[in-house]
């Protein structure tokens, strides 16, 4: 009896192996299978990425558009793509001259030319709904081909950032367009470009109407694109993007070896994952574990325009009254590397910018001669890490960050006694007129978990200090309608000077926060100053002064070493943590992914340059 | 003559009332939310680092999204625009997933959760009723209170952990059923028995936790339904007067007990055009239940506004065809 039931458990079992194999017709050893950034694709035929909305990272702008330039912010490596060196500026930054990489093919045999590039920034500007449409217009005078590979563009005004347009800083760009499909396209908005014809390494083999899952199939003529040229072949010979469902679905599936790549998970996720296949690696193969190069930091966003935190000494005080290595440990739990200035402290801007401002850090001083620097935060949190989780930490600073500010309650109340701020008997803050001290954190309520955590932490800090603090956690259309208008105290939210990319150039963050553009509460802002930071002048100097360098200008660094100086001064938002992810790696079919003992270009499997990784990935030859 | 006079035309007005007046509180509602969908859409291309706008560009794409969106003019203009589309059943473009039209992308996901929802509605209302008929009828018998026991442990069960205790079992320790999706990876549309089969593979799952919690709740109103039924003076009568037990209990006891359990089925019938959003999240399943979800979270009006319309006219004519057909169930209605 007891064998009959055995034999009917084992044939269930296989049956049903048989039965739930993810690639019932493609050789699974062929395959890299790559979680799809958005979750199911609602609209899942329409490949046309430059339409407002458009969903590109499941696949189109991975494996099939082709850009003119890459940078990789994690180790600023420079990507001649379809152009064959970088842009050619004339003296007074009126014209680009752009050269094109010759050899390369349209996955339909058509080669891709000047033609292409005037043709796909002439139909975008002539069609005002389309993504850049705007952009284009204020940029671009005329655009023509001198040869079939040389491309120039006049210039409406001087600019030497013209080029950021088409080139992948991060996540995309402008994508080329092919002109023997588009040019016979009556309305652009509506065209779904179904099949895709393409210009990356792979084309699309089939994809689910209901948006699921969409494969990808290597180009015959894979030499003939920009990946093959600079890096080889790619080695899958099949792409899967294919979305499981909530993270438990994904732990399980990369468990069963059925996902390599997965998008991002929650700590806790991970940590079971960890548990049920060995193969499963994000960035470090110990604690932390997480890849922590992404190029946005959180922050708590204050209010600037909102009483008292349009006061700098409350905006310290409230720095000052925060654990920092609280929030790590408790918050995160160790797994987070921590930002002092307002940018983003990737392996990248470390070396540029936190490493040779440190020494500044550690002698400024707020007003009434404080220095509020703490150099000693990483090696705390390393320190706990080694008691922990058993582990050695060679640099406790690349994981955690150089340093971050004093955790002195002391301080920050003095800062507010100055201001007229009292307590009332139970340690309770008191504005200066004595109506109780509240703040609102707004959050996100079920994405961005990470922001979610910080405000939680944040506000646990806040109110030890004795801040009555509220946390309303929001989804994402309310979040954005009223981190628009500035409808919040402080929020717990990303982007703006917190970002950073591949290059030292940051103009393309700080723009927004000129004075020209200041928007008073109410108004949805058109820049990331929603927190209505009013700049002082000099602030205004440096963005004017870098918008009119080339991005690899030497002037450019300094300028931007300033501009973080004032933001430290002033404090308009509070930097806190970087932007990590647990994307964790499967090394069962394929390897060499980038990692921190290999971190060659960034993890990242949803942005444009992903399409860079795949040549460099190997086969394990398991079947 | 009469009959269409004081029963149909009564009961079309107040069906195109209901109509009328959920559409326009599904017009309002949204916008009253704070929710900007153009922010929203903005917000999506610059939160996350991707595209990088100047401010005059952000400020002339917020003008083009709005236009492009139908979202120009007041709350009124809008209102009647509105009504003016609604006739031809055009919903607009999907503000989340532009330009893509509505309709395109509900006709798309809904025949999934009709095929799933209605099937296991069917069985579900087949089977529990027939078992609570039988239970109420025969509620002395053993068999009758296992029955009952087991329903009542089922039916508070909340869905989501019915949901998960079978993606547990049956997808993880036994992996007998697939993980995802409405067929497998690779496979084609097409009608063919291989592919029919592979759905309904797919289906199977989701199908079982819907059916199991659904003849919970079916076999519980039933069984007190007949179990009331069985004491009313007509049966006893009937019993008297020497009926057959099937007929009475056919004929007698669970007909009557049937009619409220139509009614509740041609409202639920009607619930299928929302989807079932635990459903298709916990087993990836294809369906409009997912989309409304995101359309909302998204401030996607059209979307919402392409499902919400759908749900509230399909529910309002489930019950306008009950009411229609009632009397053909209850000869009482008839002679009134």
């Amino acid at each position: 009896m007891k064998k009959k039931a055995w034999l009917v458990t084992f044939v269930v079992l296989l049956v049903g192996m048989a039965f739930s194999q993810v690639l019932p017709n493609i050789p699974r050893s062929e395959t890299l299978i790559v979680d799809i950034l958005h979750g199911r694709v609602g609209n899942p035929g329409n490949f046309n990425l430059w339409i407002p909305g458009s969903l590109a990272g499941h696949g189109p702008q991975q494996v099939l558009m082709d850009a003119l330039w890459y940078v990789d912010p994690q180790t600023g490596e420079w990507i001649n793509a379809l152009a064959a060196q970088e842009p050619i500026y004339n003296d007074d930054f009126t014209q680009i001259t752009i050269k094109l990489r010759q050899g390369l093919y349209w996955s339909d045999g058509v080669p891709f030319t000047a033609d292409d590039v005037v043709f796909t920034v002439k139909n975008i500007a002539s069609h005002p709904g389309m993504n850049s449409s705007a952009q284009i217009q204020m940029y671009v005078k005329d655009i023509y081909k001198t040869d079939d590979y040389t491309v120039v563009i006049e210039l409406n005004s001087p600019n030497p950032k013209a080029h950021n347009i088409f080139t992948s800083l991060v996540y995309g760009a402008l994508f080329i367009q092919p002109k023997h499909i588009w040019e016979k396209v009556d309305n652009p908005l509506a065209f779904t470009f179904n099949p895709p014809v393409s210009l990356g390494p792979y084309v699309l083999d089939s994809y689910d109407p209901q948006g699921y899952w969409f494969l990808f199939k290597k180009r015959e003529d894979w030499q003939r694109t920009s990946v093959g040229q600079l890096y080889g072949e790619p080695k899958p010979n099949y792409v899967l993007f294919i979305y499981y469902g909530t993270d438990d679905k994904k732990v399980a599936a990369q468990a069963r070896h059925e996902l390599d790549m997965i998008f991002d998970l929650t700590p806790e996720a991970f940590e079971v994952l960890r548990a049920r296949n060995e193969y499963s690696v994000v960035w470090y193969e110990d604690f932390p574990w997480a890849w922590m190069d992404d190029v946005n930091s959180r922050g708590m966003f204050l209010n600037n325009a909102r009483y008292p935190l349009d006061n700098k000494d409350v905006r310290w005080a409230l720095t000052l009254a925060i654990n920092i290595e609280d929030v790590v440990i408790s918050g995160y739990a160790g797994i987070e590397r921590v930002t002092a200035l307002q940018s983003c402290p990737t392996q990248y801007f470390t070396e540029i910018y936190y490493e040779p401002l440190e020494p500044w850090l550690e002698n400024f001083t707020l007003d009434d001669g404080y220095k509020p620097y703490d150099t000693n935060v990483a090696y705390r949190i390393a320190e706990w890490a080694e008691e922990s989780y058993n582990i050695e930490v060679e640099d406790p600073e690349a994981v955690w960050g150089i340093g971050w500010w004093k955790y002195d309650p002391q301080e920050a109340e003095k800062l507010l006694l100055d201001n007229g701020f009292s307590k009332d008997r139970n340690g309770r803050w008191l504005l200066p007129d004595g109506t109780p001290w509240k703040i609102s954190i707004i959050a996100p309520a079920d994405f961005e978990i990470d922001a979610t955590r910080l405000a939680f932490a944040v506000a646990d800090q806040w109110r030890k200090f004795g801040v009555q603090v509220n946390v309303e956690t929001l989804e994402a259309g309310p979040l954005w309608t009223r981190q628009a208008l500035g409808d919040y105290d402080v929020g717990s939210f990303w982007g703006g000077m917190l970002a950073s990319s591949g290059i030292p150039d940051i103009w393309t963050f700080i723009n927004g926060f000129k004075s020209d553009f200041y928007t008073p509460l109410g108004t949805a802002v058109t820049t990331p100053n929603n927190y209505r930071w009013k700049v002082p002048d000099k602030v205004d100097q440096i963005i004017d002064d870098m918008g009119a360098s080339y991005f690899a200008d030497p002037k450019v660094v300094e300028l931007t070493k300033e501009f973080y100086k004032v933001a430290v001064e002033e404090m308009p938002v509070i930097p806190m943590v970087i932007n990590k992810k647990f994307n964790a790696n499967d090394n069962y079919y394929w390897t060499n992914y980038p990692n921190a003992n290999n971190p060659y270009m960034a993890n990242v499997s949803w942005w444009a340059e992903f399409k860079f990784m795949l040549p460099r990935l190997e086969p394990t030859g398991r079947k | 003559m009469k009959v269409l006079k004081t029963y149909i035309i009564p009961r079309l007005i107040q069906y195109l009332l209901v109509i009328f007046i959920g559409i326009t509180i599904t017009f309002i509602i949204p916008r009253l939310t704070p929710i900007d969908p153009v922010q929203s859409a903005i917000n999506r291309l610059t939160s996350y680092g991707g595209a990088y706008m100047e401010p005059e560009a952000v400020a002339s794409l917020q003008n083009t999204l709005k236009e492009l969106y139908g979202l120009e003019g007041g709350i009124v203009e809008q209102y009647f625009a509105f009504w003016k589309h609604l006739f031809t059943f055009d919903f607009g473009p999907s503000l989340s997933m532009f330009p893509t039209p509505v309709t395109e992308i509900i006709a798309n996901s809904l025949p999934w959760s009709f095929f799933l929802l209605f099937f296991s509605l069917i069985i579900s209302w087949i089977i529990g009723n027939i078992l609570g008929g039988l239970a109420g009828y025969f509620k002395e018998k053993k068999w009758s209170n296992v029955l009952a026991v087991v329903a009542m442990s089922i039916y508070p069960i909340p869905y989501y952990v019915m949901a998960l205790i079978l993606v547990i079992l049956f997808v993880y320790i036994f992996p007998i059923f697939p993980m995802m999706g409405g067929y497998s990876v690779g496979l084609q549309p097409t009608f063919s028995w291989s592919f029919l089969l592979d759905v309904l593979r797919h289906s199977i799952l989701p199908a079982i936790s819907l059916i199991l919690v659904g003849i919970g709740w079916w076999f519980l109103s039933m069984r007190s339904l007949t179990s009331n039924i069985v004491a009313e003076d007509f049966v006893t009568y009937a019993e008297f007067a020497g009926l057959p037990k099937n007929k009475l209990l056919f004929g007698y006891v669970m007909r009557n007990g049937m009619l409220p359990q139509i009614t509740n089925l041609a409202l639920q019938i009607g619930g299928i055009f929302n989807g079932a959003i635990i459903t298709e999240v916990a087993f990836s399943y294809p369906g409009v239940g997912s989309l409304l979800q995101k359309s909302i979270t998204n401030g996607d009006f059209n979307l919402m506004m392409g499902i919400s319309v759908l749900s509230i006219i399909a529910i309002a004519t489930a019950s306008l065809i009950i009411d229609l057909i009632y009397p053909l169930f209850d000869p009482r209605i008839r002679y009134r």
